[in-house]
């Protein structure tokens, strides 16, 4: 009876993954393919699908954009994430738990709702189709994550360390670059990573704010699928999990994911 | 807030004098109340308590990782209180050891000098000091995660002298280890103690500790000093009923003070304790009043039953190897413990449901008013 339980249960788990993985298994192979449309299986098979994306201007350029966002918004959510998670891990002030129970609240709310605000905010200040406006939009997604993320390494790491360099004539700013940084560093790569692969595959809240201007690539793609399906759609949907598999990696390797979100 | 006065003398000022030290976060007793003691240069001082009698704050107050609610800390005649922990130059070892783990046991134990600007060579030469002090001199180079508990302790009592700092804290550093390392890492950290003269102020919950490794010992109790004294004044001339059963074991009956041809005398249930009484019967104990007589079990003799003298049954009898343990209904009934050792002419009497007369020496009783 156990025996059979543990036997559907893994078949459960199986389909489960399949379920997950197999369309992206899917879009694997139509990658290589050689037809000139989206069929599976294909009849031929070639890499023609991959040059003709690196040689596609839209695309490059929305990859650029999206490459060089990522990056900001991997710094800034470290910077601005950083000091709030401190201030609440650390210090005493009013409404502190509030604040705390309230950080993830933006991702509750419907990103729809989110862009449509934005833009309202962002079209009298200019910042429609800008890397500003881009990067702002993207750190209200990220912002939440990092502090999280912050927040739980900053409260495992205990405050014994500090004040042991503290009696020992550490400064409260050496105390921090020489104890306390190091030793968050994991939290540090673990939220920087996450906001990155956030803002590299956001689109909600991109497609209200990018223009002819600047677009990102999730905006490319979702605009070329609109219009026409070819497995270039399939090796860009490659290209995108590749970049954000290759991130969560980093992740997994100095960290691991579930130490990083902690409870 | 009213400052009752001190109660310390008015000399030339000590190493370390605590006044009043104060902290109350208003819960419903100050977590330290009006502490107040002196402490001389190179002395290993105990401060004893059980958990939440204010020691760990006491201490935290000395490292300036609590600010006190009032009171001062001088060392050397100044007032610490109000300088940040990096001013202080004092050294604490944590019960957790908080060894950094990112560096190696050299770069731990050389940290507070690098902080101080020491010329590379006097950090490596007074490290290599400090390591060999703790008998550490081959692990410089190791981590703190491939060391035992032991010598991590080890570690972080050298990070902490090599400052040479005007005094060593220690938080329960023997409570994270087993039992036989515990043993050995006492008579290590007394001796590297007396070794360096570093002024050491020891916190424990242990008067087991206490009363091996220090000079002298503050008892403390919610957030008081019950008594400051040697081990063994402690020990035998506890000041307070809370001394005298925190520190060891006691037995405690309930007596009545009478005078009987004009000499006072005590009786507990109608039955007469052992006379004459100590010297130092409770001043403000007159005729009639309750007295707490304090007795340990060590101390107790027993005799064959007498008439008047105080007098019980045997109703328990438990051998212990070094000892034989025996409960005593007393016919008023209360209850002592007595220990005997094995083959004594007083063991052959404790036997089960036996009548006997207990029977102890004035010294080594202590009397409290209550």
């Amino acid at each position: 009876m156990t025996r059979l339980l543990s036997i559907l249960g893994r078949a459960y788990v199986i389909a489960i993954f399949g379920f997950i993985f197999l369309p992206m298994l899917i879009i694997l192979v139509i990658s290589f393919s050689a037809d000139s449309y989206l069929s599976f299986p294909p009849s031929g098979w070639s890499l023609k699908w991959y040059s003709t994306v690196l040689g596609n201007a839209t695309f490059m350029a929305g990859l650029k954009n999206s490459a060089i966002i990522a990056l900001i918004v991997a710094v800034l959510s470290l910077l601005l994430g950083l000091p709030a998670a401190y201030a609440l891990v650390r210090m005493e002030f009013p409404g502190r738990t509030l604040i705390r129970n309230l950080i993830l609240a933006p991702l509750v709310l419907p990103a729809m709702m989110l862009g449509l605000g934005l833009l309202m905010v962002f079209t009298p200040a200019g910042l429609v189709a800008t890397y500003p406006g881009l990067v702002l939009a993207h750190l209200v997604m990220t912002l939440p994550f990092s502090v999280r993320i912050l927040q739980t390494t900053l409260s495992n790491l205990g405050t014994d360390l500090e004040e042991a360099a503290m009696t020992l004539g550490a400064r409260p700013l050496q105390t921090f670059m020489q104890i306390t940084l190091p030793r968050l560093m994991p939290g540090v790569i673990a939220s920087s990573s996450i906001a990155a692969i956030l803002s590299f595959d956001e689109i909600v809240l991109s497609l209200f704010i990018v223009g002819p201007r600047l677009q990102t690539l999730p905006v490319a793609i979702y605009r070329y699928v609109d219009e026409r399906t070819d497995p270039m759609v399939a090796v860009l949907a490659v290209l995108l999990i590749a970049i954000s598999l290759a991130i969560v990696l980093v992740v997994e390797r100095s960290v691991g994911f579930a130490k990083a979100f902690g409870r | 807030m009213t400052l009752r006065p001190s109660p310390l003398a008015d000399t030339a000022p000590p190493h370390i004098r605590i006044d009043r030290l104060t902290f109350d976060y208003g819960g419903a007793r100050p977590a330290v109340d009006a502490l107040s003691f002196d402490i001389a240069k190179g002395e290993f001082i105990g401060l004893l308590g059980p958990s939440g009698c204010g020691k760990s704050t006491t201490l935290r107050m000395f490292a300036g990782l609590l600010a006190p609610t009032s009171g001062q800390i001088m060392i050397g005649g100044q007032d610490i209180v109000s300088r940040p922990p990096w001013e202080r130059n004092l050294g604490l070892v944590f019960q957790s050891y908080a060894l950094f783990p990112h560096m190696t046991v050299e770069q731990n134990v050389a940290f507070g000098l690098r902080l101080r600007k020491v010329s590379k060579e006097d950090q490596r030469a007074r490290v290599a000091e400090a390591l060999r002090a703790v008998r550490l001199e081959s692990y410089g180079s190791r981590w703190p995660s491939e060391l035992s508990g032991g010598q991590q302790q080890r570690v972080a009592i050298a990070r902490a002298i090599v400052i040479e700092p005007e005094i060593l804290l220690l938080d329960e550093p023997l409570s994270n280890l087993d039992a036989r390392l515990r043993d050995e890492m006492r008579f290590e950290i007394r001796d590297i103690q007396t070794r360096t003269g570093i002024t050491t102020l020891f916190v424990t919950h242990d008067q087991q500790e206490a009363l091996t490794m220090c000079d002298r010992i503050a008892v403390m109790n919610a957030g008081r000093l019950e008594q400051i004294g040697t081990p063994t004044d402690v020990y035998d001339r506890a000041a307070t009923p809370f001394v005298a059963n925190f520190i060891g074991r006691a037995n405690n009956l309930a007596s009545r003070l009478s005078l009987v041809d004009g000499q006072p005398v005590l009786t507990c249930d109608g039955q007469t304790l052992p006379q004459p009484l100590p010297a130092d019967v409770p001043e403000n104990s007159a005729t009639g009043n309750s007295v707490a007589a304090m007795v340990r079990p060590h101390a107790i003799r027993l005799r064959p039953p007498a008439p008047d003298q105080i007098s019980g049954t045997v109703i328990r009898r438990v051998f212990v190897g070094s000892m034989i343990e025996i409960e005593i209904r007393l016919d008023g009934g209360q209850t002592l413990i007595a220990e005997l050792r094995p083959n004594s002419p007083d063991a052959a009497l404790a036997h089960l449901d036996a009548r006997v007369t207990v029977d102890w020496l004035p010294s080594d009783m202590r009397l409290f008013a209550s």
